[in-house]
C-alpha cells in the first residue's frame, strides 16, 4: 500500500467519527460548539497527515516574512494534539445526544479505528503486522465494548426473547474476552 | 582519504509514551470521565479497547536505558566536494524497531535519505567547502513492537577534516642558487648528478667510466664528462588569510588555499622541503619546511586553522629562523588587499628572500544598482583599481614577480615564465 492510502483512510475515518456523533445535528449552544471543535480538529489532523513529508524551512537569521509565516503555519498544524482534542470533543458531542448505546458502541469502534489508522499513517508501520500483533487485545476490548453497550441497552428493552438473547450475548462476550486476554 | 575503524558508543536512551499511546490514554480517560458524569456505561465500554491495548502492551517489553551504537565514518579526512558517508548501526536490537534520522551539521549537504527505518543505516553527504566540519548528529528512535513507547538517543557524528581541493600544478619554480643538499633540481655547479654539464681534461683520480672517448679522440688528450649537481630547495608557502572576498567556494581565501595545496604537492613531489606560513588575525601560524608525503597533510592541516578576519599587524620579522630559513623560495598566495601584508612582503624582499606572489583576487567591488548621477561610483571603482595596480607595480619594481591566477586554470599557466628557467634572485 502506498503512503497516501492510510492518510486518506485516516481522514475519512475522522470525518466518519464527527458525522456519526453529530447526527442528528443539534443546532444549540454546546452541541454546536462541540461539533465545530471536533470538525476543526479532525480537519487539522487530516491536514497534518497530508503535510507529513513537507520539510521545515531551514534555519536562517533573516527569514523572509513569507518564510516565517509558513514556518508558523507548519508549527500550528504539527504541534497541537489534534487527535486527542478531536476524540474528546467527539465523545462529548455523543454525550450531548440522548442515550443510544449501540450508536455509541459503533462510534467507539470507529474512534479506535481512526486512532490506529492515524498511527499507521504517521509511523509508516505495516498495517498487517501491527494489527496482527494487537488483534488479541483489540478483540476482547471490542467484546467488552459490546458488553457495555448491551448492558446499557438492557433496561430499555422489555422482558422477553430479545432480552434473553442479549444476556446470552453478553455472557459469551465476557467468556471470549477472558479467554483471549489470558496470557500465553 | 583516511578511513577510521568502527567505534562503538554507549548512548543513553530516554523512553516515553509514544504519540499513539497518549492518544489512546486521552480517549480512555475522556470516555471514563464522561461515562461517570453522564452515568452511561457504554462510554466506559469505549474506553475498554484503548485501556486493554495500553495495559497489555506497556509492560510487555524490556526497554534498555543504554545501548551500544556503532559509528563508522567512510573517511575522516577528505577533499571538498568528495562523496562521504557514515555508517551507523546497533550492536543488538533486542526486539525493537529502530529508525535513524540524520541532522546534518553546518555546511553538510545530504546526498541520500536523511531518515532510515532499519537497524543499520548509511548516510551519504558531501561537504562543498573546506574546513573542520561537524558531520552532525544522528537521532535514533526506538519503538517497541506495539509502538506504545518510544526511546530517543542522540549520537554525535565525528569531526571531519575537509581539505581544500588542490589546484593543478606540475611544474615548479627553481631558484638559481640552491643550497648544497641532495635533490632533484639541476644546479649550476658541477656535481654527481645525471645531467650532462660539459667536458674537462682528465686529472688523476677521475673515474675511467667518465672518460668521453669520442671527445678524447678528437682532441688528442683524455677528456672527461662533467655533470651538474642535483640539489633541493626550501620552499615556504605564504597564505594570506586576512581577507576573504568573493562568494563562498570561489573566494580569494578558497583560491589561496587551493593554490597553496597544489604548490605543496608539486614541490614535495620534487623532494623539496616545503613549509607554510598562514598570515592571519594577530599572528602568523607557521610550519617549518620538511620533506615527505605526510608534510602535505601537515601543511593543509596548518592552513585549515586559518580564520579569515582582519589582521592586526602580524610581522614576518618575528618568525623564527626555522620558519623562514635563509635562501628560501617564498611563494605567496594573496589577493593583496591588506596593506600590512603587502608591507610584510616588501620586508621579506628587502631581507633578500626570493619571492613570488600569486594574486588570487578575482572580484571587484560590486556596483550599485542605482548609480549616483555624479558618477562618484565609477570614479571610486577606478581609484580602487588604480590602487590595486599600484600595489602590484610597486612589488614588481622591487623584483617580486606577481602573477594572477583565476583559480580554475592550472597554476602552471601563470607560472610558466618562471618555471622554464631558474629564478634569479638579486640581493
Amino acid at each position: 500500500m502506498n503512503r497516501a492510502g492510510p492518510r486518506v483512510a485516516a481522514a475519512l475515518l475522522g470525518l466518519a467519527c464527527v458525522a456519526w456523533s453529530a447526527v442528528p445535528v443539534l443546532r444549540t449552544g454546546w452541541p454546536w460548539l462541540a461539533l465545530i471543535v471536533a470538525a476543526a480538529s479532525v480537519a487539522f489532523s487530516a491536514l497534518r497527515m497530508a503535510m507529513l513529508d513537507v520539510p521545515e524551512p531551514e534555519e536562517a537569521y533573516f527569514l523572509s516574512l513569507s518564510g516565517r509565516a509558513w514556518r508558523n503555519f507548519l508549527t500550528a498544524v504539527r504541534l497541537p494534539p489534534w487527535e486527542e482534542i478531536g476524540g474528546a470533543f467527539v465523545l462529548w458531542l455523543e454525550v450531548l445526544h440522548p442515550s443510544r448505546p449501540w450508536h455509541t458502541a459503533i462510534l467507539g469502534i470507529v474512534l479506535i479505528a481512526w486512532l490506529l489508522t492515524v498511527h499507521i499513517a504517521e509511523s509508516d508501520a505495516s498495517p498487517a503486522g501491527l494489527l496482527r500483533r494487537q488483534a488479541r487485545v483489540l478483540v476482547p476490548g471490542l467484546c467488552l465494548l459490546a458488553l457495555a453497550a448491551g448492558a446499557s441497552a438492557l433496561p430499555a428493552v422489555s422482558p422477553g426473547a430479545g432480552a434473553e438473547a442479549l444476556e446470552v450475548l453478553a455472557a459469551v462476550a465476557v467468556i471470549a474476552a477472558a479467554i483471549l486476554v489470558l496470557p500465553g | 582519504m583516511t578511513t577510521k575503524a568502527v567505534s562503538a558508543r554507549e548512548v543513553t536512551v530516554r523512553w516515553r509514551l509514544s504519540r499513539h499511546s497518549r492518544r489512546l490514554l486521552t480517549l480512555a480517560l475522556a470516555a471514563l470521565l464522561l461515562a461517570v458524569l453522564s452515568r452511561r456505561p457504554e462510554l466506559a465500554g469505549v474506553a475498554a479497547p484503548a485501556l486493554l491495548l495500553l495495559a497489555a502492551g506497556l509492560p510487555r517489553q524490556a526497554r534498555p536505558a543504554r545501548m551500544s551504537v556503532l559509528v563508522k565514518p567512510g573517511a575522516t579526512r577528505l577533499f571538498e566536494g568528495e562523496p562521504a558517508w557514515v555508517d551507523v548501526g546497533l550492536s543488538e536490537l533486542a526486539g525493537l524497531d529502530a529508525r535513524w534520522a540524520l541532522q546534518p551539521g553546518k555546511g553538510i549537504e545530504p546526498a541520500s535519505a536523511t531518515a532510515v527505518p532499519a537497524a543499520t543505516a548509511r548516510f551519504e553527504f558531501t561537504i562543498p567547502r573546506w574546513g573542520k566540519r561537524q558531520a552532525g548528529v544522528v537521532e535514533l528512535q526506538l519503538h517497541d513492537r506495539w509502538r506504545l513507547t518510544e526511546g530517543r538517543a542522540v549520537v554525535p557524528l565525528p569531526l571531519l577534516d575537509v581539505y581544500p581541493r588542490p589546484g593543478i600544478q606540475e611544474e615548479t619554480v627553481t631558484l638559481s642558487r640552491l643550497p648544497s643538499r641532495l635533490g632533484e633540481h639541476v644546479a649550476r655547479v658541477p656535481g654527481e648528478g645525471a645531467e650532462f654539464a660539459g667536458l674537462r681534461e682528465y686529472v688523476p683520480g677521475d673515474r675511467q667510466r667518465q672518460i668521453n672517448w669520442p671527445a678524447s679522440t678528437r682532441r688528442g688528450r683524455l677528456m672527461v664528462n662533467t655533470f651538474a649537481a642535483e640539489r633541493s630547495q626550501d620552499v615556504v608557502l605564504v597564505v594570506d588569510a586576512t581577507s576573504d572576498v568573493g562568494e563562498p567556494g570561489t573566494s580569494a581565501l578558497d583560491y589561496a588555499l587551493r593554490g597553496a595545496a597544489a604548490a605543496a604537492r608539486a614541490y614535495l613531489a620534487r623532494r623539496d622541503r616545503v613549509g607554510v606560513i598562514t598570515y592571519q588575525w594577530g599572528s602568523a601560524r607557521w610550519l617549518a619546511p620538511s620533506l615527505g608525503r605526510r608534510q602535505v597533510y601537515k601543511i593543509i592541516d596548518s592552513m585549515l586553522q586559518a580564520d579569515a578576519t582582519w589582521a592586526q599587524g602580524a610581522s614576518f620579522a618575528r618568525l623564527p629562523r626555522a620558519a623562514l630559513p635563509p635562501g628560501t623560495l617564498v611563494v605567496a598566495f594573496s589577493p593583496l588587499l591588506d596593506q600590512r601584508f603587502v608591507e610584510s612582503l616588501r620586508d621579506l624582499r628587502e631581507r633578500g628572500f626570493a619571492l613570488l606572489v600569486v594574486d588570487v583576487l578575482n572580484v571587484s567591488p560590486p556596483a550599485r544598482r542605482l548609480a549616483l548621477p555624479s558618477g562618484a561610483d565609477t570614479l571610486a571603482r577606478k581609484v580602487w583599481q588604480m590602487e590595486q595596480q599600484a600595489i602590484r607595480f610597486s612589488l614588481r619594481e622591487l623584483g617580486v614577480p606577481v602573477v594572477h591566477w583565476d583559480g580554475t586554470a592550472p597554476l602552471d599557466l601563470p607560472l610558466a615564465p618562471y618555471t622554464r628557467r631558474p629564478l634569479v634572485v638579486r640581493r
